[in-house]
């Protein structure tokens, strides 16, 4: 069993504001990326044409990138010029812009002798629609989890601790997700969607071995850790060769690209929030929340 | 024995309803909704695609109209506030609709250039107490219902199969939804673009200078209806002869007539026919003689406009035969004529139109979204994201295998969870679910928490050898207790995806949430129950 075994750390040599110090701190510093991305463009997250409205035409053609950005020069520019985003095949290009003026920019890509792939086209109403829906839906699930987790475990600190971690698990990929350029689509709000999932997984696993059961903390957080590893690292290894499989460098289908990339994420990030930060805050309650 | 493993048996008859459902001939297919032709069925399965993965085009778009509710109008019903408000707001009768309720009314305008302060006023014109705020955008399911049955009809009139249309609502606002495989955007675009209201109305000289006030307004964007404007030429008249396709009972296919010209053969219907020859015998198209129609040639004469959203596409004079039987009133009975147009691409376009009949309201594509997806590309990715499917199906292999070590215990793990994802995927060809990218992430996910459930059965049970099946019953609770916390936490975080229909992202939360139930009832009871009957001795 060596390979997958979970490191033996010793909990004993780290005080509880050690534990947690990190987790917290990288929370602090997700909430400040996202703080600064407000600032600087008017919103947390970079959000994509889903959300914006405008289109996206994907095209294939011998042509080179800057030629294919010419083609497209004489249409009117609305907030400026389309971008054109080189794929895999080196064939595919994915052209973006914020106008709606679909049947315009297909037109030119035809008449140019690109052949053109999909078209996406969502209008600038529909699109605030959906993003504010997407906000809701987000909110409401993690609002749901929360009171879930509150009916089943009846006590502060541990629930605390789970939904901590659970948001956590969410505002640090959305960080991560403007540093490394991803925009807000449906396919990642999807994936953060099911990181409250999988995130709750190994949170609730911790605390019924730690809470429900007999026997010594130290003890049982091994266990606990050891099953919750396996299932983290399993499935963040399916998710992480989904994103890669899945991406621009491979089969070039980006929704699944983007959610197999969000999700390696926010498992990492649960990796640490769970087996610092949420250990940190059972072992705090187990010694001397209760004993007060 | 068999009580001892229901468990299993369970799980063994699920897989095989799943099998029935994916590989028989003739099953699966379910409702789906207004499908002309059902979604398309490809390959060995039942299972059917969506969009992304069978190519072709979508629009979603809402309907141009605004709906006042709460219109009290009584128990004389509101008879004459159609007419009342379509005056005011300067809109054809045919754009206003009054649904009655019990003692109020809801009130539609189906036009995208009224303003909610106009409506609102126009009512109370009208003598009702209705404020702005009584007044809001959008139009009622009854009509969405209509559209939805006119575009279904459109296309498949049309010739296009496999289209599929229906109403989707996302956060209180409703959309049309249009699918149709192998169609090409813009294509499409236009189909459904128009209204495609078609009007018959009789144009024809007046004596004098004065226009009689049963007379219309002008027609068509020329306006050359009502000659007496401009001064020369004759004085003429317009009056809607047949207000809308209603009045069309049976609607023939595109036919030559012996000069060559496109016709399209049309039967009135019996409530139709009456008022429509009496309006003729009135305005002189009884008289064989007046067979001249001298619309956009100088005016006057006695014609018949085919008039198609507000554009006249035809003038006639009418046929001495069919004059002869308005005067002698056999048309009564025998309400048959040819109606056509200028080329043979128009008279396809008002036969269908004709037969198809008109939506209530127009699109409003300047605010919904479009999509397009050549077939060879979605070809490719159906192959693709199976492909992915299986290598993450391969990757979790590799991470159970290399931490168990022990195939007694990691081949019914890999076997159990495939089990999930086949029963899932019948589930999908029973409903008829058309599969889409997101679903296929949704399946992933699938594999993805279902492996973690098993990994917590697992570990909970091997913990120390397993003697007695009390021991197990014990470990297997608890086990349990921690996979039924998680399950839940997954299925109500993903419940507002699928109740708010976040469009696209509605698929994915349905069988996310189907593979978690899927998963807790059946396949991992049985899971823990295989791996007792291999660790233990009963």
């Amino acid at each position: 069993m060596a390979a997958l075994d979970v490191p033996a750390v010793d909990y004993t040599d780290y005080t509880d504001r050690q534990l947690a110090a990190i987790p917290l701190a990288v929370l602090v510093l997700a909430l400040a990326v996202l703080g600064g991305w407000f600032l600087m463009t008017g919103a947390p997250v970079t959000p994509g044409i889903e959300f914006t409205g405008g289109t996206e035409l994907q095209v294939t053609t011998g042509a080179g990138q800057a030629q294919i950005q010419d083609s497209f020069a004489a249409l009117p520019a609305v907030d400026g010029q389309p971008t054109v985003t080189p794929t895999a095949g080196g064939n595919t290009f994915i052209v973006t812009t914020q106008s709606t003026d679909t049947d315009a920019l297909t037109s030119a890509a035809e008449s140019a002798g690109y052949t053109v792939e999909s078209v996406q086209e969502t209008s600038a109403s529909f699109g605030s629609d959906v993003q504010q829906l997407g906000v809701l839906g987000l909110a409401a699930a993690f609002v749901g989890m929360a009171l879930l987790v509150f009916v089943l475990f009846r006590s502060l600190v541990p629930s605390v601790a789970v939904i901590l971690s659970a948001f956590s698990d969410i505002v640090v990929p959305l960080a991560l997700m403007n540093l490394f350029g991803i925009e807000l689509s449906l396919g990642t709000v999807a994936a953060l969607l099911m990181l409250i999932g999988y995130s709750v997984d190994s949170d609730i696993l911790l605390n019924n071995h730690v809470l429900k059961r007999r026997g010594d903390f130290y003890e049982s957080t091994y266990r606990a850790r050891r099953t919750g590893v396996t299932m983290t690292l399993t499935s963040m290894s399916a998710m992480a060769v989904m994103a890669v499989v899945a991406s621009k460098y491979v089969f070039n289908i980006p929704l699944l690209s983007q959610v197999g990339v969000v999700l390696v994420m926010g498992l990492a990030v649960d990796l640490m929030n769970t087996y610092l930060l949420n250990v940190s805050l059972l072992r705090w309650y187990k010694f001397e929340g209760i004993a007060r | 024995m068999i009580r001892e493993n229901w468990r299993i048996g369970l799980l063994v008859i699920f897989v095989l309803a799943a099998a029935v459902a994916l590989f028989a001939p003739g099953l699966g297919g379910g409702v789906a909704a207004n499908a002309t032709d059902g979604n398309v069925t490809t390959g060995p399965t039942n299972l059917q695609y969506g969009l992304d993965l069978s190519g072709g085009s979508q629009i979603r778009a809402p309907l141009s109209g605004l709906t006042a509710e709460g219109v009290d109008v009584g128990p004389r019903g509101g008879n004459n506030l159609t007419g009342q408000v379509a005056s005011e707001l300067n809109v054809s009768t045919t754009d206003v609709r009054v649904r009655p309720g019990n003692g109020s009314a809801t009130v539609e305008v189906y036009s995208g250039n009224v303003s909610q302060r106009a409506f609102a006023s126009a009512l109370q014109s009208a003598g009702y107490d209705i404020q702005r705020s009584d007044v809001s955008d959008g139009l009622t399911k009854e009509t969405y219902d209509t559209a939805v049955e006119v575009l279904s009809n459109k296309i498949s009139e049309s010739g296009l199969s496999g289209g599929s249309v229906q109403t989707v609502s996302s956060g209180g606002e409703r959309y049309v939804s249009i699918e149709v495989p192998n169609q090409n955007r813009s294509e499409l675009r236009e189909l459904v673009a128009d209204q495609g209201q078609v009007k018959t109305i009789a144009y024809f000289t007046v004596e004098g200078n004065r226009t009689p006030s049963y007379c219309e307004g002008p027609v068509g964007t020329n306006a050359s209806g009502n000659g007496s404007a401009n001064g020369t030429g004759p004085t003429t008249c317009n009056v809607t002869a047949l207000p809308s396709q209603q009045s069309f009972q049976d609607v023939r296919p595109v036919q030559q007539d012996q000069s060559g010209r496109p016709v399209v053969p049309v039967t009135l219907t019996e409530e139709a026919a009456k008022p429509f020859t009496e309006k003729m015998q009135r305005f002189g198209f009884d008289d064989p003689s007046n067979r001249t129609c001298g619309y956009g040639r100088g005016g006057g004469g006695h014609c018949l406009l085919t008039v198609r959203d507000g554009e006249v596409v035809y003038s006639a004079g009418v046929d001495p035969d069919l004059a002869r039987s308005f005067a002698s009133g056999e048309f009564v009975d025998d309400p048959v004529y040819q109606t056509s147009a200028q080329n043979a691409s128009q008279a396809q376009g008002l036969q269908v139109d004709l037969q198809a009949g008109a939506l209530p309201a127009p699109l409003n594509l300047k605010e919904g979204t479009s999509q397009y997806i050549l077939p060879s590309v979605a070809q490719r990715f159906k192959g693709l994201s199976l492909v992915t499917g299986l290598v993450a199906v391969l990757a979790v292999s590799v991470a159970i295998f290399v931490r168990y070590r022990e195939p007694r215990v990691a081949v019914p793990m890999l076997l159990t969870g495939l089990s999930e994802v086949f029963i899932l995927l019948g589930f999908a060809a029973t409903i008829g679910l058309p599969l889409d990218l997101s679903h296929i992430a949704g399946f992933i996910a699938v594999i993805g928490t279902g492996v973690d459930d098993l990994v917590i059965i697992a570990d909970e049970i091997l913990q120390s050898d397993v003697s007695t099946g009390r021991v197990f019953k014990s470990r297997f609770r608890r086990a349990f207790w921690v996979i039924g916390a998680a399950a839940a936490t997954t299925v109500i975080a993903m419940s507002p995806l699928a109740l708010l229909s976040l469009g696209d992202l509605r698929g994915f939360a349905i069988i996310t949430i189907v593979g978690v139930l899927i998963g807790v009832l059946i396949t991992r009871p049985a899971y823990g129950n295989v791996l007792r009957r291999l660790l233990t001795d009963n």
